[in-house]
């Protein structure tokens, strides 16, 4: 009675393992949104560069201004000081994630005028490289922002940006499909080897993110079993395992030993793999666990 | 700043002076006071730990603002400027202390019934904003003021932090850490003041001082 009693005292979270809450709950939802929004539409974008679909850059381009910047406007305290976010790039990943946005935007809106009123000229191909590259940093930034929470020792490894790209470009490969469908510009077969692949491999990474975690600390190691077996355990193997990974290679497997895939599994597959990428943010928003900061032997 | 743990008795003054003296909003705390039990009856022991923000000489919330509103001034201390503070809670997320409060809206104390006469004096004094973060600023107002008539900060009340100020047992002691010579440097030095979570390299410009080898660990 008296332990609990003691444990009922309202600063036990700094004394216990405590989670972030800022970027997942209430308002945090939003943040969440506009982190797979910017792996989504980044995603893309890249990959629509790759199969010269019109339709799929401006989706993705659409995707970042629409998507993910409503979801940060809706998130912040001060939305219509917004604009002083770009002022310490020097230090903050936020503030180059913000300038890389507002790049994308601009050299995206050029290139695709480029690419619908003068194909093929040197303005395309410059545009498209440009934009190229920023749309990689702007999936790219949200990992290296988290990277950068020392507090927090399963976002502080460097496999954190790598899983989401490759998340990003994943989930770009799904939705490309999805335009595939209505685009006679995509090659399906193509975008669905690409799909293969990556799957394969963020799932490695997947692994090896978890697996590295487990020597970062005893916090590093209780947010893996979190993820694993704590209450956000249902949305990692739901989610990210069964819906992001296993579902879309069984169907990407079918598909490459019958030949051809029917239209209705693509469209589970990609959905799965988009279920993924949300679930996959989520989970590791969720289970970002800070260092508790006084010995715990007195739980 | 020095925290005598040795020292402490639990009695909330420093808490309740901060919130005095900041008019801070409901379910806000600038500083708090840890408590717990360790060890097994017969011998059990109470830990009380103060807990404000660090003023972190290599902030990672000074960093990692996007606006510039988190600042680091030349005398060390770390504040928040409310007014270019855009309310994105990466300085809440990257505190490695979790010192960092964000105040979606000012509540009033006493639900529904609109705000006391006191709460109203406080927004005029000191007005808080809603949709920024807010933090301990080491009672920077009354450094200053104190400073410009001449006083010494951790000598003279006046240019003290209250929390500091009101602390009867005298456990924590304010002062410049860059001076050798000065009480707390000497504190440090003679006692063997630590700081939490060196590991952070964060290099926190608060440091405890107890008798107890679980702190020094």
């Amino acid at each position: 009675m008296r332990l609990l009693e003691w444990k009922l005292k309202p600063h036990d979270w700094m004394i216990a393992y405590t989670r972030q809450t800022e970027w997942i709950e209430r308002r945090g939802i939003f943040l969440w949104l506009a982190f797979v929004a910017g792996g989504l539409g980044g995603g893309l974008y890249l990959v629509s560069l790759f199969f010269n679909s019109l339709w799929g850059m401006f989706t993705g381009w659409l995707i970042i201004v629409v998507l993910k910047g409503g979801f940060h406007l809706a998130y912040l305290g001060k939305p219509l000081r917004f604009w002083r976010i770009v002022l310490r790039p020097q230090t903050s990943w936020i503030a180059r994630g913000l300038i890389f946005v507002a790049l994308f935007i601009g050299f995206g809106v050029i290139q695709l005028g480029f690419s619908y009123w003068l194909p093929g000229t040197a303005g395309e191909a410059i545009f498209k490289v440009l934009a190229g590259i920023i749309a990689f940093a702007v999936i790219a930034y949200t990992g290296f922002a988290m990277n950068y929470v020392k507090g927090i020792p399963f976002w502080n490894s460097a496999l954190l940006p790598v899983l989401y790209i490759s998340s990003g470009i994943l989930a770009g490969f799904g939705l490309i499909t999805a335009i595939g469908l209505y685009d006679g510009n995509v090659d399906i077969a193509a975008a669905e080897t690409g799909s293969r692949w990556l799957l394969i491999v963020s799932a490695l990474i997947i692994a090896i993110y978890l697996w590295s975690a487990t020597y970062m600390g005893t916090t590093g190691k209780q947010s893996v079993i979190e993820q694993i077996r704590g209450s956000v355990a249902p949305v990692f193997w739901v989610g990210v395992v069964m819906l992001g990974i296993i579902i879309p290679i069984a169907i990407s497997v079918s598909s490459y030993y019958a030949g051809e895939v029917s239209r209705l599994l693509l469209i589970i597959a990609i959905i799965s793999e988009l279920i993924g990428s949300l679930a996959l943010k989520y989970s590791i928003l969720k289970v970002g666990i800070y260092t508790p900061l006084l010995p715990t032997s007195a739980y | 700043m020095v925290i005598d743990l040795t020292k402490c008795m639990r009695c909330y003054a420093c808490v309740v002076a901060c919130r005095q003296e900041h008019f801070v909003p409901p379910n806000v705390f600038w500083n708090r006071l840890m408590v717990w039990e360790t060890g097994k009856f017969p011998a059990v022991t109470e830990v009380v730990v103060p807990m404000r923000c660090m003023h972190c000489k290599e902030a990672p919330c000074v960093d990692a603002c996007p606006t510039g509103a988190s600042q680091k001034r030349e005398d060390g201390i770390v504040w928040v400027d409310q007014n270019k503070c855009v309310g994105c809670r990466y300085c809440v997320i990257v505190c490695p202390y979790q010192n960092r409060t964000f105040v979606s809206k000012i509540k009033e104390f006493f639900p529904g019934l609109g705000l006391t006469e006191y709460e109203k004096i406080g927004q005029r004094i000191y007005p808080h904003e809603g949709g920024v973060t807010e933090k301990c600023n080491f009672c920077m107002e009354r450094v200053d003021a104190g400073l410009a008539q001449g006083l010494k900060p951790g000598v003279d009340r006046d240019a003290t932090p209250v929390c500091v100020n009101c602390c009867q047992a005298k456990a924590v002691t304010f002062g410049d850490l860059d001076d050798p010579n000065s009480e707390v440097s000497t504190l440090v030095r003679k006692r063997m003041g630590t700081q939490l979570h060196p590991e952070f390299g964060t290099d926190p410009s608060i440091f405890f001082v107890t008798s107890s080898p679980r702190m020094e660990a």
